[in-house]
């Protein structure tokens, strides 16, 4: 399979996901930060009935609640079933509405309104911006130690780049979708995202490296081949492991998602497109990254642009 | 064979030990302690499992009234990062702490149901403060005018029956500080004994105490009152320091010694001495001060020699000596980043360890400094006094300037409870305003127990088809490594309930995360041995082969992890963001353990059956549906042992 031939289509694909998630990501609202990020009401309300924690998530979710976080609490004197739940800012009308909605629909014997607060975030807004930069230490972290791994190699340094374009890619994508589904299934995200992220993040190096490590291993056996030949046979040969232990991840996020609990779905759809994403990058993105360089793509890009505008002037 | 073999029974010991872990629920060693409420006894997250809940009302009081005060938005959070940060500490995962309304605080922490241990953990206490603690200050009472004075006169002490209040030493005027140190060594209990010898002087007695007689105005009066109330209160201060301290007066420094009334009257002559021996008398504005002995002679001054002085038109001013003075300046325990007991580096003696934040820092430099800079110049030993709630912790003196922010406080007779005991009243003076528990529950966990237990559930599914994809595509070693996978997951829980690791769910991501490439491992293992086999070499020599090939690329995939891992854990620790560095440890555990099941593990286990009969059915060996394999590997391998 001539894959290094079909790196254009590669480049456009990727670019197809990322820029709408862009424009999602520059246009309001872009990623809705969950209540972890904003703050917003808690109450605690004791039910006359008995209530199941999954029941009352489900109609909180119902009365347009869908990520309000509800725990049990348990309390000694009461024999009421006592829910601490958080979500959006609430004003009155929309707390009155919400008791009333979780009333009629649970505790026909009634509720009883134990709390009522505002609430400042869990995690501050400025931890994103941290892990962020977290994220970009790593980066370099890694560009320079796979240059130093890649030293026996010609270019080596270029190896390291790839490798950070593969990683920025997998996370433009995922979180451009996410930006598409905040404005389109009105999706937030919280904390679990933001470790989604890194999981991604932390998937899509490794399996980075290991198809480069393919590409580092022939390009030292056949020194006198073209580099674009080498990478077509290393992607060819390292394509069953590739698939491989994508497949075993898939199949463990597929089961979490069909077979596990409500809650930590949108966690696991993060994770799931990050495992695609971080495959595919490592052949379409990182590895033709490196051929593009080799062979001036960029160059005659640019050349071509501005020949182009040098045309019109 | 022999070296298998010793790999072999290391893993067995491994394999038993992470069992015997895994097996109790609870375990304890002597003061080593792990294991909770769940069947493997680990440490579950808040979202995982639940924990306490608690909610705290600020409680600052006005200190008068007992009323409490209102708190600004600004020391609500200053409250929350203070707790934030100590419960982080604490090693307890990651709590969640936010503000209810103006001026609550709900903290609820991962798997503690001890509500005392919660509470020793948050600590109520309010306020720390570190003071710096000046030796022999006078400071002037210049609230006193000649105007308040109506006056001044020598004159014999009628009546020493009434109660007598003891003197110091007379000064020469110019050595009021200097000669401080001899001052130090008399003590209030011994001077009152050697001072109360004239009693029962008549007032024509020339061996009469001399005494000034000073008749204020009534506004004077007044004033003097509330300096003579100020200074029995101290006496009575420094009498309790000294019980306190259990030594002998000598030996207390200036603890000891009460402040005293310095008093200077300019007449023809200057009459400079400190005392604290003054008599009301009849009229209530006319008090009479007692004028101590003349230095360097045991003899009380007649009282020709004071009006000698005093002379016609007698001028008197007031400064109170402090043998110690504390200054605020501004250091608080909101500026102490903790405190923490540990050793000497070169003594091995207990200390306790302080660090402070930026702002901390800045004063704590200034601040030693300057003690230092006056102890050069020979102007007294300055200490640093040490307040909770307005008790005094410890007031220790400064050895050297310290810039860095970091110092430790050692003493010569500092146990390790001691320690102990002062770095946790230091680590809990840092609230910057006091709360109080107003409410405390259990609480459930935050992704709901059913949507676990089915999680839970799933997530054994899709171990089991990992496992099962793995046997049908790779046969024999797919078996092998499944096998290895679980002793991996196995390994992983066990070292996490060790550390012990609180597993929340950034926690199941990075175990998720590092079973895969553990899996990548043994497939890109599989893969490479695929293709020598295929290549025609011997199970062994593919085996060692396949082993080698794969190893550069599981080395830079897990170190790049790792390092990943490192540079998180670190920005994460200096930014506060605890969810990343819950993260970041769990991967890197869990990929440390990866390489180690891969490498080792798989690769022993291979080996082994390798060398035994499940050698010879080469179809064990390789995937099914791949023809021209079979016939290749001709000679079963591995018998030459």
């Amino acid at each position: 399979m001539d894959f290094v031939g079909k790196r254009g289509r590669f480049f456009l694909l990727s670019l197809a996901v990322i820029i709408p998630g862009v424009v999602f990501l520059a246009i309001a609202p872009g990623l809705k930060p969950g209540i972890d990020f904003t703050g917003g009401s808690t109450l605690t309300i004791g039910f006359s009935d008995p209530v199941d924690q999954s029941d009352l998530r489900a109609e909180l979710a119902i009365l347009d609640h869908p990520d309000a976080l509800v725990q049990k609490l348990r309390v000694v004197d009461n024999e009421d079933d006592v829910y601490f739940v958080r979500t959006k800012e609430l004003n009155d009308d929309m707390k009155a509405a919400l008791l009333d909605g979780l009333e009629t629909a649970l505790s026909p014997s009634g509720l009883e309104e134990l709390s009522f607060d505002l609430v400042s975030p869990v995690v501050a807004a400025e931890t994103v911006v941290n892990a962020f930069y977290a994220v970009l230490a790593a980066a370099v972290g890694i560009f320079f130690y796979v240059w130093w791994a890649f030293r026996n190699v010609p270019s080596p340094f270029r190896y390291g780049a790839a490798a950070i374009v593969a990683l920025l890619h997998d996370a433009f994508i995922v979180v451009g979708v996410f930006a598409m589904l905040g404005v389109v299934a009105d999706v937030e995200v919280g904390t679990m995202f933001l470790i989604a992220i890194l999981t991604v993040i932390g998937y899509s190096v490794n399996d980075t490296i290991v198809v480069f490590d393919r590409i580092r291993e022939n390009v030292l056996t056949y020194p006198n081949r073209e580099l674009a030949e080498v990478v077509n046979l290393s992607i060819s040969e390292s394509l069953g492991r590739s698939l491989n232990t994508s497949l075993t991840l898939l199949f463990t996020l597929m089961a979490l998602m069909l077979f596990g609990g409500q809650t930590i779905r949108e966690f696991l759809l993060v994770l799931l497109i990050g495992v695609v994403v971080g495959t595919y990058s490592s052949i379409g993105i990182a590895s033709q990254f490196l051929i593009s360089w080799e062979y001036g793509d960029f160059r005659r890009l640019l050349r071509r642009r501005s020949s182009g505008t040098s045309a019109a002037a | 064979m022999r070296r298998y073999g010793r790999l072999v029974v290391f893993i067995a010991v491994l394999i038993g030990l992470a069992t015997l872990i895994l097996a109790f629920q609870n375990i304890a060693v002597g003061d080593f302690e792990r294991g909770s409420d769940n069947r493997l006894g680990l440490s579950l997250g808040l979202d995982l499992q639940g924990g306490s809940h608690l909610v705290y009302q600020a409680a600052l009081r006005d200190p008068d009234t007992d009323e409490i005060l209102d708190v600004s938005e600004d020391q609500m959070e200053a409250l929350k990062r203070t707790i934030v940060r100590r419960v982080n500490a604490s090693g307890l995962g990651e709590p969640i702490i936010q503000l209810l309304g103006s001026d609550r605080l709900l903290i609820q922490l991962p798997g503690v149901t001890d509500p005392d241990r919660a509470k020793s953990l948050i600590g109520e206490t309010a306020r720390l403060e570190f003071k710096r603690r000046s030796s022999n200050v006078l400071v002037d009472l210049d609230q006193f005018t000649q105007e308040d004075i109506v006056s001044v006169k020598a004159g014999l002490l009628p009546d020493l029956n009434a109660e007598i209040l003891p003197t110091t030493s007379l000064f020469p005027p110019e050595s009021a500080t200097s000669t401080a140190g001899t001052v130090a060594t008399s003590t209030a209990t011994s001077t009152a004994a050697s001072s109360a010898a004239p009693t029962g002087a008549t007032g024509d007695d020339p061996l009469a105490p001399v005494a000034i007689m000073v008749e204020f105005t009534e506004s004077g009066a007044a004033k003097f009152n509330i300096v003579l109330d100020r200074l029995a209160d101290n006496l009575i201060a420094a009498n309790e320091r000294i019980q306190a301290l259990g030594v002998p007066p000598e030996l207390a420094g200036g603890l000891s010694n009460p402040s005293r009334l310095d008093v200077t009257v300019e007449g023809t002559e200057q009459l400079r001495f400190e005392t604290i021996s003054i008599l009301p008398q009849d009229s209530p504005t006319t008090f009479a001060i007692l004028v101590p002995p003349i230095v360097d002679s045991d003899q009380l001054p007649t009282l020709e020699e004071v009006q000698g002085r005093l002379g016609d038109d007698p001028k008197i001013f007031f400064a109170e000596f402090q043998p110690f003075a504390d200054e605020d300046i501004g250091l608080t325990g909101d500026d102490l980043a903790r405190a923490f007991p540990s050793q000497h580096t070169a003594s091995g003696a207990p200390v306790v360890n302080i660090e402070f934040n930026d702002k901390g820092t800045r004063i704590f430099a200034e601040l030693t400094q300057n003690i230092v800079q006056k102890e050069q110049e020979g102007r007294g030993v300055d200490q640093i006094a040490i307040f909770l709630d307005d008790e005094e912790l410890i007031a220790p003196v400064v050895q050297t300037a310290i810039t860095a922010g970091t110092a430790i406080i050692q003493g010569p007779g500092f146990s390790l409870e001691r320690v102990l005991d002062l770095a946790l009243k230091l680590e809990a003076g840092r609230l910057p305003i006091p709360i109080e528990l107003i409410q405390e529950r259990d609480v459930d966990a935050i992704l709901g127990k059913d949507s676990l237990e089915k999680s839970v559930v799933a997530g054994f599914v899709g171990l089991g088809l990992v496992l099962l994809f793995m046997t049908l595509y790779y046969r024999l070693p797919g078996v092998l490594a499944s096998v290895s996978l679980l002793i991996y997951v196995g390994l992983v829980l066990a070292i996490f309930k060790i550390i012990p690791v609180t597993l929340t769910l950034s926690g199941v991501a990075a175990v998720i995360l590092s079973v895969g490439m553990a899996v990548d491992a043994n497939i890109l293992i599989f893969e490479r041995m695929k293709e020598e086999l295929r290549a025609g070499r011997t199970l062994l020599s593919s085996i060692n082969i396949g082993f080698d090939r794969a190893w550069p690329a599981i080395r830079d995939g897990n170190v790049s992890t790792l390092i990943t891992c490192a540079i998180l854990f670190w920005f994460a620790d200096r930014l506060g963001a605890s969810i990343v560095q819950g993260f970041a440890i769990t991967l890197a555990i869990g990929v440390g353990v990866s390489m180690f099941s891969a490498i080792v593990i798989t690769r022993t286990f291979l080996r082994f059956v390798s060398t035994s009969r499940m050698s010879r059915r080469t179809h064990w060996w390789t995937p099914s549906g791949r023809s021209g394999v079979a016939q290749q590997v001709a000679a079963p391998v591995g018998q030459r042992s």
